[in-house]
């Protein structure tokens, strides 16, 4: 077999460079950093016309807030969108490379995107990685086959529910849907239940805090509502302004022009291709 | 074809014997690989290849995987000589359908980028991929 084929050049991928050197630097007793805990809510769940998804917009390091109002929900197609709990990183370089490759297919085939084949595509890549890519992910979406709601979880294992919760806050959030679910919302409903259950997330929860963004997918339609319900505001802002100091000034300013471009003519019969 | 029977048998990956050209290699840790995802990452695709041959030979019978083997022997082959500039294999990726594709592999560390590449020798790399010389081509690393 081999002996027709010939190497094909190397494609790029996870580096596993410096495990070895990492092994060894731990078995001469050298102290490895530890896990940073994660901490997310994320919820979706399935109403009368579509599926709607929630999340808080706390980023953590660790004990640290490092973004109190980034984005979690993320794109995938026109008609589908993915919370993501877990490393951000991973979470946003997963959903962005299933995205291409959705949007690949679509090229591919001329068709609307599936939930399904969001589901699929996301699952045989984290199982592949072995839960070493740490994404843990609410899919919904309205395809032509209904309104679906999948969570994945970041060892590639998903289910399909009717209502779904994820991350650090999932225990808070899913006592709200747990209580108050029921099949047959109306938008507003459904919206108002969805932000009850990430504020439950966002006041229970060290790990999860500031805003509420909703996104409502209905067939055909999709209405992102960033930063939808604002229950944790900026309390003190300095009566007198900020002052800044002055930037650096611009003493002098010059512009050479570019150099003239030359035309080049082609005379007598063009050079014969070979 | 009393020279096409001549092509010695050349190492693809795998361990490098090639000790003056090569560098000696540590017995235990060239073999035993870094990290347990690795074998697992680089098994992956030969496996759903496996799988995929084995598939369309129960559905269309064995000749058809034979002679998608052949195809894709003949397009691995069409490539740029060795050098700086790396060959895209648009042939190959349209036919394995990796063209429709996007993974990792093809935006991550990609190797076209790696600042430690030294660039494979030509005339080398030609002899090895005619069968005149053992490979590998090009050590990956300095």
């Amino acid at each position: 077999m081999t002996n027709g084929a010939f190497e094909v050049p190397a494609k790029g991928g996870f580096s596993f460079d410096n495990c070895k050197r990492n092994e060894m630097l731990l078995n001469k007793g050298l102290k490895a950093p530890g896990f940073l805990k994660t901490g997310t809510t994320i919820v979706g769940l399935v109403y009368q016309d579509g599926v709607i998804l929630g999340a808080d917009t706390r980023a953590t390091e660790g004990p640290i807030v490092a973004d109190k109002n980034c984005e979690k929900i993320h794109y995938m197609a026109p008609n589908i969108y993915c919370c993501g709990a877990g490393t951000a990183a991973d979470t946003e370089a997963v959903t962005d490379m299933v995205s291409s490759q959705l949007k690949l297919h679509r090229y591919h085939t001329g068709r609307e995107s599936r939930v399904i084949t969001a589901l699929t595509l996301l699952k045989s890549h984290l199982f592949r990685y072995q839960g070493h890519v740490s994404a843990a992910l609410v899919l919904g979406g309205v395809d032509v086959s209904g309104p679906h709601l999948h969570t994945i979880y970041p060892h590639g294992s998903t289910d399909t529910l009717p209502f779904a919760t994820m991350g650090s806050g999932s225990l808070a959030a899913m006592s709200v849907f747990e209580s108050k679910y029921r099949e047959g919302l109306t938008r507003d409903e459904g919206v108002k239940i969805v932000c009850e259950a990430i504020a439950s997330g966002i006041f229970n929860d060290l790990g999860s805090g500031s805003n509420v963004d909703v996104c409502v997918i209905t067939k055909g339609n999709v209405e992102y509502l960033r930063n939808h319900v604002q229950p944790n505001p900026r309390t003190y802002t300095s009566a007198k302004g900020y002052t800044f100091s002055k930037p650096t000034e611009v003493l002098s300013t010059k512009v050479t022009a570019l150099a003239q471009r030359a035309v080049v003519t082609e005379r007598g019969d063009a050079m014969e291709e070979e | 074809m009393e020279e096409g029977t001549k092509a010695i048998p050349h190492q693809i990956g795998g361990i490098h014997n090639d000790a003056l050209r090569f560098g000696f290699h540590g017995v235990r840790s060239d073999i035993l690989e870094a990290h347990p995802l690795q074998s697992a990452v680089l098994t992956v695709e030969k496996t759903q290849q496996d799988m995929k041959r084995k598939i369309l030979s129960n559905t269309y019978g064995s000749a058809l995987p034979l002679k998608m083997d052949l195809d894709r022997q003949i397009l691995s082959r069409f490539q740029r000589p060795p050098g700086p500039i790396s060959s895209s294999m648009l042939g190959l990726e349209a036919f394995t359908g990796t063209l429709d594709d996007i993974g990792f592999e093809d935006y991550l560390n990609d190797p076209r980028d790696s600042e430690t590449l030294r660039v494979p020798d030509m005339h080398h790399g030609m002899e090895v991929r005619l069968g005149l010389s053992k490979g590998p081509v090009g050590p990956s690393f300095f």
